[in-house]
């Protein structure tokens, strides 16, 4: 345990001390900045626009960092050549990929609560408000989507490089975000080889969908059913057992040799 | 366990045992490059060993199979009896490597830590263990600084300090000398005499044949993936004729 924890702290250091998060801050903050003056100049339903607007940018931006963060641990390693000092310590394969995905799951986790009380800030600047439990409630869910997402990242990344395994982690999970709702009406309409297809596909690829507040934070509803939300994040943490342990599949017997990543 | 392992005279277990190895690297068209073509060694405890061999005679590619970094395609490793491919081999392992790579966003003194707790250290054996191996290395006025901003020979130093963190029984250096100053090199060999004095075993690769000749007690020489020569320096070269003249004609 104390070797993934510091494997973890190892990525959450590298993140404070890197710029592209604060990057991402700031960026965040401008484009909210902007939406409120926007508003001051009249817009109707300024507070849930500034709200739906806001939170849609935190997610994007969350997605991004999930991504990118994860799907950058393993290739960096190998690039960099610290791989080698690293497992010529009595750590496993296992506990590499586990520390380095416990990194990106709390760094990008992390910055999602910034993001989450950066948007807060700015509503009640402009008078309004987000419910307190429904808002600790998406950011609990929005923990969990985080885990599959860099668990994605994670697993793609043991045989590719950076670049394709982020391309291929964004791609599965827009693909599974857009695609999943509909699938329950194609099912009904498919046949034959398609229709088994789809099934496999409902099932195989996660739901992101579930761990989607967002409209009961803009539209200020009750909070929700309390076991539905523990459902949800157990659910989260076994696609994320699923992803990682593919990915340690692949990359428990994987060869490290100088080259292997150019 | 580690307790009476330790206590074992040093004949009983070698540190290093490799049989028959043999490994193949994907070549260009389809075909193999077989860096190592049935490799078998032994190094004794309380040994430095001096692994020596030109360009791409397979001594980088022997120590990754003993640190597990790659498979055999065939053959055996074991360090201390234990067989490579177990994470516990290494426990007892310091490594330095090749290149001396590491994450330049911590400081030297962040380094050795985050080291000494891959080994599990506790805390305050570690803080002791950081300031006496900054000071061994000769690094303790960049201590606090970004390894971004250390120079090749001082990266090279801090490489050898978090080899040493855990006090390992088995020392694997990956041409150790090179990048260092005359004076990093003294310091170098003092510290392989001092490990030897401590009965520990050092397993270097070097191309500095005159301190090779100087620090050794057995070498190896390999070349194209085979063992060519093998056996104590002192039976190696004798009347009159130096390492590298020796080198030489094994290689050639
Ligand atoms: N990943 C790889 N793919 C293909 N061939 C490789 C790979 N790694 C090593 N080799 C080949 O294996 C052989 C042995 O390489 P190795 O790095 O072990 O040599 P070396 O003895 O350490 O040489 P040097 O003294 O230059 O460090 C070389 O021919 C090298 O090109
Ligand atoms: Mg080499």
């Amino acid at each position: 345990m104390i070797r993934i924890l510091t494997l973890a702290w190892l990525v959450w250091l590298e993140m404070i001390r890197r710029k592209d998060i604060y990057v991402l801050l700031i960026l965040l903050a401008a484009f909210l900045v902007t939406l409120m003056a926007l508003n001051l100049f009249g817009l109707g339903q300024a507070v849930s626009y500034l709200k739906e607007i806001g939170l849609l940018l935190a997610w994007v931006c969350s997605w991004i960092l999930a991504v990118s963060v994860s799907a950058r641990q393993l290739p960096q390693e190998e690039r960099q050549g610290t791989i080698f000092p690293l497992l010529a310590k009595p750590v496993s394969r296992a506990e590499v990929l586990l520390g380095k995905w416990l990194g990106a799951w709390v760094v990008t986790g992390a910055a999602t609560l910034v993001f989450y009380v950066l948007l807060a800030l700015m509503v009640a600047l402009r008078g309004g408000g987000f419910g307190g439990v429904v808002l600790a409630q998406a950011w609990l869910l929005h923990l969990g989507l985080l885990a599959i997402i860099t668990a994605l990242g994670i697993a793609f990344s043991t045989r590719l490089h950076a670049d394709a395994a982020s391309a291929l982690t964004y791609v599965v999970t827009l693909a599974a975000w857009l695609v999943m709702p509909r699938v329950p009406d194609l099912v009904l309409t498919a046949r034959g080889v398609v229709q088994t297809g789809l099934m496999v596909i409902y099932y195989a690829l996660p739901h992101l969908e579930l761990f989607d507040l967002r409209r009961r934070l803009v539209y200020g509803w009750s909070p929700a059913p309390g076991a539905a939300v523990l459902l949800t994040l157990v659910y989260g943490l076994l696609m994320t057992a699923v992803f990682l342990t593919l990915g340690w599949l692949a990359y428990r017997n994987k060869r490290f040799t100088r080259g292997a990543m150019l | 366990m580690a307790e009476t392992i330790n206590h074992l005279p040093s004949s009983m277990s070698n540190a290093i045992n490799i049989q028959d190895l043999v490994v193949e690297f994907p070549g260009a068209h389809g075909g193999a490059v077989r860096a190592l073509q049935g490799l078998s060694l032994s190094v004794a405890q309380g040994q430095v060993y001096g692994f020596l061999g030109p360009n791409g005679a397979g001594k980088t590619t022997t120590m990754h199979v003993l640190l597990g970094f790659i498979e055999a395609t065939a053959g055996a490793a074991r360090l201390f009896d234990e067989d490579v491919r177990q994470t516990i081999a290494r426990r007892r392992i310091g490594y330095l490597p090749e290149h001396p790579d590491t994450y330049r966003f911590l400081t030297g003194r962040e380094l050795l830590l985050m080291a000494g707790r891959l080994f599990g250290l506790s805390r305050t054996a570690l803080n002791a263990r950081t300031t006496e191996l900054l000071a061994l290395v000769g690094l303790e006025t960049a201590a606090d600084r970004r390894l971004a901003t250390y120079s090749r020979g001082m990266l090279q130093r801090i490489g050898l300090a978090q080899a040493l963190v855990n006090d390992p029984d088995l020392v694997i250096l990956d041409e150790p000398a090179s990048g260092f100053d005359p004076l990093g090199r003294i310091r170098i060999r003092e510290i392989i005499v001092a490990l030897r004095e401590r009965g520990k075993t050092v397993f270097f690769s070097s191309h500095e044949l005159s301190e090779v000749e100087r620090v050794c007690d057995r070498v190896g020489i390999l070349a194209a993936g085979r063992l060519v020569a093998e056996g104590r320096m002192a039976e190696l070269v004798k009347a009159g004729e130096s390492l590298e003249q020796y080198f030489i004609r094994v290689v050639s």
